[in-house]
């Protein structure tokens, strides 16, 4: 037995250390960046997360004092809220142009739609993306429309996979699937009509990696790898 | 809202607000609220800290043993959940596995940064005799009493030094000055020792 961790590859030994915590910060930082480059030796890592978690059960949970949670809320959502990656405009503005270029091309979106008076409501643009993932689609609704026309931009679902398109309501409950999304290339969704009704600045949707023509269940399964929330353009 | 609530997992996720009503959420909501949150709910982040944020703040006081470095902790915490909430991946292990495991990570990276001076803190804030919450043990999972038995199998001193380094977040320095052996023993030691609790865990 004594022996028998010398064979023991060194990148299992290096998770467990992570893991239980006895690295110096300089290790620690290291351990950190092969965690997100490498998923096999983040598993590891998990892995052994996982095994370890028991130990926990018994620490006593503690009520932290109220004002945790209302510096918590006013540091992600306060004054600064608009400054999230999915607002700055220097981000969606080219992105949503791209799009309206795309879109004018394959004659899915008339320019003119834009020049027109706004009596019809808005244009709105959606940009979805994510810090983590490639994935890149943008849509665009003419409001008081029924369907709304979107373009892929980057990123594959990958083998056997589909991305799906999500409607979230604003109220918290479940997301709405408003169906599975082409690779590549221009598409037009239709709108059932309530979440049309719904649809406005500020509705957010969100696209995650589904089994092969979509979500089996009706709700989302997989990971979500792009979002963002509807603009004026 | 997700509704029901039983215990899971040999975790006690009592809230940190009187919100009259149950606070305990099980794995599954918690995973559905994660899913959310990656969605850029609001409510549902702030349901999750509801349901989390004693547990977490009672490890990051187990590991930083001062009040005030851990309320600062927990903060930025679940700033960390929030904005990586992501890179949870559903359905393989637990979600309340995911979150302690960013609360120790992150208490731990601030000891590192700066040691406590132990002795004073721990009289200040006494761990060692906080007793385990009693609602912990009633649920305590087949998988922890696994665990302790594991850990009875390795010797005395070892064990004591596994436990020591997840509990309280011990350096190999630190332990090594803790046995009063050399670094290098240490290391031996807890590499061995987490082999084989690895080996008696997949037993």
């Amino acid at each position: 037995m004594a022996d028998e961790n010398e064979n023991e590859p060194e990148r299992e030994i290096l998770a467990a250390e992570y893991a239980v915590g006895v690295l110096d910060l300089a290790e620690r930082v290291r351990v950190r960046r092969m965690i997100a480059e490498d998923a096999e030796f983040a598993e590891l890592v998990s892995k052994w997360e996982d095994r370890l978690a028991p130990l926990d059960a018994g620490t006593a949970p503690v009520a932290p004092p109220v004002s945790v949670r209302s510096t918590v809320a006013a540091r992600l959502f306060g004054e600064t809220q608009n400054s999230g990656w999915w607002h700055s405009l220097g981000l969606w503005r080219p992105l949503a142009l791209a799009a309206i270029a795309l879109l004018a091309v394959s004659g899915l979106f008339n320019i003119t739609q834009l020049t027109q008076p706004p009596q019809q409501g808005a244009t709105l643009v959606v940009s979805l993306e994510s810090p983590d993932s490639p994935v890149r689609f943008v849509a665009l609704y003419q409001q008081d429309g029924q369907s709304m026309r979107g373009s892929a931009l980057a990123g594959s679902p990958g083998e056997g996979r589909d991305f799906e398109l999500w409607y979230v309501p604003e109220d918290g409950s479940s997301p709405l699937s408003l169906g599975v999304l082409p690779e590549s290339g221009p598409i037009t969704i239709d709108l059932p009509p309530d979440i049309a009704a719904r649809f406005a600045e500020g509705a957010t949707l969100a696209i995650s990696v589904e089994p092969d023509g979509g979500s089996p269940t009706g709700t989302a399964t997989g990971p979500v790898v792009a979002a963002g929330s509807a603009k004026p353009i | 809202m997700p509704g029901p609530i039983l215990p899971s997992e040999g975790f006690n996720f009592v809230g940190g607000r009187k919100t009259g009503g149950v606070t305990i959420k099980s794995g599954s909501d918690i995973e559905e609220l994660i899913a959310r949150v990656v969605l850029r709910d609001r409510q549902a982040f702030l349901d999750i800290y509801d349901a989390t944020s004693a547990k977490l703040f009672g490890v990051c006081l187990r590991i930083l043993k001062d009040r005030t470095m851990a309320e600062d902790a927990l903060q930025d915490i679940y700033v960390k959940i929030w904005r990586n909430a992501s890179s949870y991946r559903p359905g393989k292990y637990s979600p309340m596995t995911w979150l302690i495991a960013i609360a120790r990570n992150h208490s731990i990276d601030i000891i590192r940064a700066s040691p406590p001076v132990t002795e004073e803190l721990e009289e200040a804030y006494d761990l060692s005799s906080v007793d385990p919450d009693p609602e912990a043990n009633a649920v305590l999972s087949g998988e922890m009493r696994r665990v302790d038995e594991c850990m009875d199998e390795l010797e005395g001193q070892k064990a004591d030094a596994v436990r020591a380094a997840y509990m309280e977040g011990f350096s190999y320095q630190e332990l090594a000055d803790r046995h009063s052996v050399p670094i290098n023993t240490m290391r031996t030691w807890l590499r061995r020792s987490l082999i084989s609790l690895r080996e008696c865990l997949e037993r």
